[in-house]
């Protein structure tokens, strides 16, 4: 048995010294291309609609329809679609008071995300479709940001730079740093043409992309990364901007949270595992190592509580006198390896949140998010094998 | 569509960093590794001394029982640092398989000289309130040892009088001269074999038969 745990001890150690090597390296090889935006060249205004799906978000929706119409963008060339998807609450109302600014707004029954997606797809007449989360708001120049990235022929989706404005709640502030340090990995995958997702809040798509790959998946539980999978399954590029700002509202509590990240965690297992023929050369980094990545931190998350489970209840009597010990954190083969893992974990950090000059974030956010975080995303995969035993349907 | 890359160079950087660095963690894990083994050997020879030193006083004084307060007390000492020290090598051995028989037989050699002089002391200044667990076994060949060890820690663990409680370990297969003259005195011929109070038990004994020894002899 203990045999057994050191093997699974080393491969966990060796591939997480390998993944932080990698991620490094990448960021080394791409340093001077992570600021380099592209351009818009001036006149080129193609026709975009921008599709929100919404479900019961009369708290937000005025917000982000207010944003979207303040885009720095020729008015007759940009359609704004609100799908009520059945909502409960005035949601309808409040999309209806901006029909006068030109917003199109349609009701439908209710019927999930992704299913209104499509029923915003199918009556969009733009070149150029974005999506757009009801409780996100854009920047004025986000839009031609994201444009930008469409001059060049081959790129068929772009993410915009998801963010959380600075309020000073923990359990927002810990999202912060999270949701930078996201941005910022997926920014180096796109190099490397591997991003895996195309996030609800204003990703924005070629319209083509939907005629030839077909709408959004109707009742998965994170359509925008369905999306992005089937795309890289067809090797259709994606890129992703850091500066196209694109503010989202987080859940304030531990309850919330956890529904969302237990709904993206469930959501992307099945996704992965959609799309687990893409683990295959042929299909690029995105095939070596973004796939195989999701399936081995997945593995590890279970194969670490099941080290912790068997050393508190199983281990051998004696190792109670020693327990310190018996973890090996005095003397270990593993200790190198752990620790290297661990400072370039914070180096990379540190990177990552200099990366990004205008936001400012507090130390002791970073460290906790650093420290405790985890225990948190172990968490989401318990109550994901739980609701997924118990086969509970989702609805958003 | 997009031509796919593969960042071969990276993954080949990337995977020989990641080599290197277990190859320093195997390194330094050896290094700590037998400095934590050459720091067992040092305490055990360091608790040996401190056995000697007492034994001496015994010789001087005979059995003068006026310095039972300084015998008890040192030998309570040393065996809380001995049994510690014979976990740790239980846990190289089993945990990281990493045999030390020098530091082992050293180690034997410290329990069988606390034994000896718990026994006399037993009947000089603890009216034979003390219950000395002579317990021998094999690393090889031995199915039921582990689950004997454990019965013995968890029957000490379980009993009322606990603090009174005395276990030697020796590895019978080891080759200590120390090992090889008690396992002749009690005549030893099988594992696991547990000897409380001098009453010798050939084969696996359960915890609940420990436990009700162990509360007859204290």
């Amino acid at each position: 048995m203990m045999d057994t745990i050191e093997l699974f001890n080393y491969v966990i150690a060796f591939l997480s010294v390998f993944s932080v090597t990698f991620f490094i390296l990448l960021m080394l090889t791409y340093k001077k291309e992570y600021d380099h935006e592209p351009e818009l060249k001036p006149g080129w205004t193609p026709k975009i609609s921008v599709i929100i799906p919404a479900y019961n978000e009369s708290e937000h929706l005025g917000k982000c329809l207010q944003t979207l119409l303040e885009l720095d963008y020729p008015e007759d060339q940009i359609e704004i679609i609100v799908v009520d998807d059945g909502s409960t609450d005035n949601t309808n109302e409040v999309a209806r008071s901006y029909e006068k600014n030109g917003v199109v707004v349609y009701s439908k029954k209710n019927g999930g995300k992704g299913a209104a997606l499509n029923y915003g797809l199918e009556r969009a007449g733009g070149e150029f479709i974005a999506t757009m989360d009801a409780d996100s708001y854009v920047m004025p120049k986000t839009l031609k940001q994201l444009l930008a990235y469409f001059q060049e022929p081959e790129v068929m989706a772009v993410s915009a730079a998801v963010k959380i404005k600075p309020t000073g709640s923990p359990i927002k502030e810990l999202q912060r740093v999270e949701y930078l340090m996201i941005l910022f990995s997926r920014k180096l995958l796109s190099f490397i043409d591997a991003v895996p997702v195309t996030p609800g809040p204003f990703s924005m798509f070629r319209a083509r992309v939907f005629k030839e790959l077909g709408g959004f998946d109707e009742g998965n539980l994170v359509e925008d990364q369905e999306i992005a999978l089937r795309m890289q399954a067809q090797h259709y590029k994606i890129k992703s901007s850091v500066t196209a700002d694109v503010f989202t509202i987080p859940p304030d509590n531990i309850k919330d949270l956890l529904k969302q990240r237990v709904r993206w965690q469930r959501g992307g297992v099945r996704n992965y595992w959609k799309y687990k023929f893409t683990i295959n050369p042929k299909y690029g980094d995105f095939g070596l190592f973004v796939v195989p990545l999701h399936f081995a931190t997945l593995a590890a998350f279970f194969i670490m509580l099941g080290l912790m489970i068997y050393t508190f209840f199983f281990a051998p009597y004696y190792t109670r006198y020693v327990f310190i010990e018996t973890l090996g954190i005095s003397f270990d083969t593993l200790f190198v390896p752990t620790a290297f893992t661990l400072i370039s974990a914070i180096v990379w950090l540190y990177f990552v949140i200099s990366s990004f000059k205008d936001e400012q974030v507090k130390l002791r956010y970073i460290l906790v998010f650093f420290f405790f975080y985890w225990y948190l995303m172990m968490g989401y995969n318990l109550l994901m094998v739980y609701k997924e035993i118990r086969r509970e349907k989702f609805h958003w | 569509m997009a031509e796919r890359k593969i960042s071969l160079v990276l993954y080949v950087i990337a995977f020989i960093i990641a080599a290197a660095v277990f190859s320093i963690g195997v390194f330094v894990g050896k290094t700590i590794d037998d400095a934590v083994v050459n720091d067992i050997s040092s305490d055990v020879s360091s608790l040996s001394q401190r056995l000697t030193t007492t034994q001496l006083l015994w010789l001087l004084e005979e059995d003068n029982p006026n310095f039972c307060s300084v015998y008890v007390s040192e030998l309570q000492e040393v065996d809380e640092q001995r049994e510690y020290l014979g976990q740790l090598l239980t846990v190289l051995e089993e945990k990281k398989q990493i045999y030390a028989p020098e530091t082992k037989k050293e180690y034997f050699l410290l329990e069988a000289q606390s034994y000896l002089m718990a026994k006399k002391l037993s009947s000089l200044c603890m009216d034979g309130e003390d219950v000395l667990v002579l317990y021998f076994y094999s690393n090889e060949n031995c199915e039921l040892c582990t689950e004997q060890g454990t019965a013995i820690l968890m029957a000490r663990d379980e009993s009322v009088d606990s603090e009174h409680i005395r276990i030697y370990s020796f590895d019978g297969d080891l080759g200590s001269p120390v090992v090889d003259a008690l396992m002749a005195e009690y005549n030893i011929t099988e594992y696991p074999s547990v000897v409380i109070n001098e009453r010798v038990h050939s084969g696996f004994v359960p915890k609940d038969e420990l436990l009700g020894e162990f509360s007859d002899d204290s």
